[in-house]
């Protein structure tokens, strides 16, 4: 029997407050910081020092910021960068499917470990499929 | 202080957006979950998961990871090995496929709004989980 009660509706409505304040504490402050790196000049060093390497996966050096702060923190720092630059859509459409590939490691990594499965393992087989694919979509997509 | 600002709104701005995604999502997952459509999707999915050498109980922390994340699909894991539900060789191919293709609601999501196209999010996940797991398990088979 499906049936939708409002007890359901709250219980999903609080886990979706939750998410968004969640959220909340990492996008917002990823965009003051992406700001500020603009507007210091940082981003401009960054983005030209890993502009040749990220040109491989159809990427501007802009882009690095998004991919770092995805592996390294989670996919809302991540998403918090991308509001704050200007990158095309294919751009974000090539950043985001390479990050849901391998992000959050810091703490993704562990969460494995314990699941049974060697951190460098999953390490290698996470960062092999994004870089893979990253490449794949550079040269596929226009 | 103009700067800070500037990126406090550009956040709050992207913020709204996802918000406005992600709360009718969970309420909508909240009533599929109660109403058991978990278990539903997971019998479903049998066929698939065998090929992979998993079998229902197996198949079950891949089905909560893929739904709502690494973490809750790890405790599943931790359990059932516990539990003697699943032996450490299906654990090791339920860790690939989790590793690769996880909460794929909430990160599809995050990206979708952001203006990726939901098939290239959604499908080289899983297309790739499902052959890594494919190899991970043949190759234990083989030892």
């Amino acid at each position: 029997m499906f049936e939708v009660t409002g007890k359901m509706v709250w219980k999903g409505t609080k886990t979706g407050l939750l998410t968004t304040w969640e959220l909340a504490k990492v996008v917002v402050p990823t965009a003051v910081i992406v700001a500020i790196f603009r507007a210091s000049g940082f981003l401009d060093t960054l983005t030209a020092l890993f502009a040749p390497y990220m040109g491989f996966f159809g990427l501007s050096g802009e882009a690095a910021v998004v991919l770092f702060s995805g592996y390294f923190v989670n996919l809302y720092a991540a998403a918090g960068s991308i509001m704050a630059l200007n990158l095309t859509i294919s751009e974000i459409t090539i950043c985001a499917v390479m990050l849901g590939f391998c992000h959050s490691l810091l703490v993704e990594l562990p969460i494995s470990q314990k699941a049974g499965s060697p951190l460098g393992y999953i390490f290698i087989i996470r960062l092999g499929c994004s870089l893979a694919v990253g490449w794949l979509l550079g040269v596929i997509l226009p | 202080m103009n700067i800070l600002w500037e990126g406090f709104l550009q956040g709050m701005g992207g913020l709204w957006t996802v918000a406005c995604v992600v709360i009718p999502l969970m309420i909508v997952l909240e009533i599929a979950e109660s109403n058991g459509l978990l278990q539903k999707l997971n019998r479903l999915l049998a066929k698939p998961f065998r090929v992979i050498g998993l079998g229902e109980d197996g198949a079950f922390p891949v089905v909560v990871a893929v739904v709502f994340g690494i973490t809750y699909g790890s405790g599943v894991i931790i359990n059932h090995v516990r539990a003697g539900k699943v032996t450490p060789k299906e654990a090791r191919v339920i860790g690939t496929f989790m590793a690769i293709a996880h909460a794929l609601i909430e990160d599809t999501i995050i990206f979708w709004v952001l203006g990726a196209p939901l098939l290239l999010l959604l499908t080289p996940r899983l297309i790739l989980a499902y052959v890594m797991s494919y190899v991970v398990n043949a190759r234990q088979t083989l030892n």
